[in-house]
């Protein structure tokens, strides 16, 4: 349970003056789903960016398994095996839903498959997986806001990745869209996959996390299992308030 | 079902026959006129595969042509080389250009790439001016061929092939990949594609298909000069009757190469005056009519004008 499948190494990712992701460090284990939470600005995004290569890390390491990611172009990551979903979804618009997660198995982890129709199958059994494949057919603009989130994990899911990054899959879902979104990332973990996975919803990630991993201004706050982390008084006063906190715990 | 086939295959056959009689069927100026349509046409549909499937809207794609037209010079007129040699040079030769200057500038998006693209043509015309080798600004005079139908041939089977290119494009994994890259490149990558290896395939792929049609060209017309083979108004037609027809999809640009060749032949020789207007006046029309093209129009049939009147409405004008 405590092999590290992926893990940072005092990675920094600075804009100009400002470090947005200032020497985190963290490992990711196999099997585990890691909750990353931290308020608004705090990094998270910018971390998911750096692992899978969508920016380049200005300091630190990332390493899978024993290979490093560090330095290799995002498709290469993807190839390797890690997955992501994008927090503003990036849907390819102009095409059906199936065609769309078709694309990821056609890429993907290993290269992907070379055969259209094969990797449209997949494509159809992953969209049942998500239960969307009831729009398969649909073009991809067409989606509402909860099954565009669906589809964005449906085409990470396509790509057969061992390890999967969300970024806010849940963000503008309802409570009962919630709910069903925890217990479809709790499915994928039983297939095997390893989820990092940032959430602003605290229900839900105190019910999915195995630990939680929390950022603010850039750095590695605090780090445990969820019941530690979310009433840690740090973790407290880094979303609501020094003043609160004190407040609360008086 | 066992009749309808026949009569498919009867009406391809009919269709064959009628490709192969042509040039001595048509008077000699129909016959020019198609020759000049099959160019057009391929030049659209080599356009499409950079700017309608991949989503990089090139302004340089005359560069390939004027190259693939003066490597055909030079090999027959300097070397004294066979028409083969010599359009095997005009394919290989603009094909090797657009993956050398494609890897830096399709690193850029949008106008930036469209600026680029036309910045790299006028480079390669003011080159070809400048040079010794390729007549400098008096041009290349080519042996004259006096065989329409070997052009009529040879441009056929180029539109066949670049038709039968887009059309493999549109159902396969490279395809696939590269509409990716128009969709959401950041996406593309994250998923797995190598956009900067697909990107210049593709951008190569294009240059090869227009090089050899510039190939043909200079051997058709007999003479070239850089004013003939590097105009920027060839790269602004193969957009354009791309864009008409509708980018991004296999038949779009034949289609729009059709109606825009028939419609300004016409109005050259019976309206010169709107002539002049005419691109200008498809531009716009197509902006505000039809932004995806002729074919998405024509595919609603009876709802054709409804489309219109949504896209109108949608693109908020």
């Amino acid at each position: 349970m405590s092999v590290a499948i992926l893990s940072a190494h005092g990675v920094t990712k600075k804009f100009g003056g400002l470090a947005a992701v200032a020497d985190v460090t963290f490992d990711l284990h196999e099997g585990e789903i890691l909750g990353l939470i931290g308020p608004n600005g705090s990094g998270k995004t910018t971390l998911v960016n750096v692992v899978t290569g969508t920016l380049p890390a200005s300091a630190g390491e990332v390493r899978l398994g024993n290979r490093t990611l560090t330095g290799l172009p995002s498709h290469e990551i993807g190839r390797l095996g890690v997955s992501r979903t994008f927090q503003v979804v990036k849907p390819f618009r102009n095409l059906t839903v199936v065609e769309n997660v078709m694309i990821g198995a056609l890429f993907g982890a290993g290269g992907g498959m070379r055969e259209v129709r094969a990797a449209r199958r997949q494509a159809e059994d992953v969209l049942a997986f998500v239960a969307l494949d009831h729009r398969r057919e649909a073009p991809a603009d067409a989606l509402n806001v909860p099954e565009r989130k669906r589809m964005e994990l449906a085409r990470a899911l396509a790509m057969r990745p061992r390890v999967l990054l969300l970024d806010e899959v849940m963000a503008g879902l309802n409570p009962a869209e919630i709910d069903a979104a925890v217990e479809l990332i709790k499915g994928i973990r039983q297939r095997g996959i390893t989820l990092l996975v940032i959430e602003h919803v605290m229900k839900a990630i105190r019910n999915l996390s195995d630990r939680i991993l929390v950022l603010f201004h850039g750095q590695k706050l605090t780090e445990g299992v969820p019941t530690d982390v979310l009433n840690d008084q740090r973790v407290v006063a880094a979303y609501l308030g020094r003043r609160y906190a004190e407040a609360a715990r008086a | 079902m066992h009749a309808r086939r026949w009569v498919v295959a009867l009406v391809a056959l009919g269709a064959l026959a009628f490709v192969g009689a042509a040039p001595r069927l048509l008077s000699a100026f129909m016959v020019q006129f198609v020759i000049n349509l099959f160019m057009l046409a391929i030049l659209a549909e080599s356009w499409n595969i950079i700017g309608g499937f991949t989503g990089y809207a090139s302004f340089g794609n005359v560069a390939f042509f004027g190259l693939g037209a003066y490597t055909t010079g030079i090999l027959m007129t300097k070397v004294a080389l066979p028409l083969p040699v010599a359009l095997a040079g005009a394919t290989v030769v603009p094909m090797l250009f657009a993956a050398a200057i494609g890897l830096p500038i399709l690193r850029l998006k949008g106008h930036y790439f469209a600026i680029a693209t036309l910045g790299v043509a006028e480079t390669v015309r003011e080159v070809v001016y400048n040079v010794e080798l390729t007549g400098a600004g008096t041009g290349l005079v080519m042996p004259i061929a006096r065989t329409p139908a070997l052009f009529f041939y040879l441009m056929l089977a180029i539109l066949v092939a670049v038709t039968l290119v887009n059309g493999w494009l549109a159902r396969s994994r490279f395809g696939y990949g590269l509409v990716a890259i128009r969709e959401d490149e950041d996406a593309a990558a994250a998923m797995g594609i190598d956009t900067a290896r697909y990107k210049t395939i593709a951008f190569a792929i294009s240059g090869a298909f227009a090089g050899i049609t510039g190939g043909v060209f200079a051997y058709w017309i007999t003479f070239i000069d850089p004013d003939a083979v590097f105009r920027v108004i060839i790269t602004i037609q193969m957009i354009i009757m791309a864009v008409f027809g509708g980018a991004g999809t296999v038949v779009g640009p034949l289609l729009g190469a059709l109606v825009l060749a028939s419609v300004s032949e016409v109005l050259s020789t019976q309206l010169v005056a709107l002539a002049e207007l005419f691109n200008g006046l498809i531009v716009i029309l197509v902006v505000l009519f039809m932004p995806k093209g002729l074919l998405e129009v024509l595919k609603a049939g009876r709802g054709s004008f409804r489309v219109m009147t949504r896209n109108l409405r949608e693109y908020r004008v």
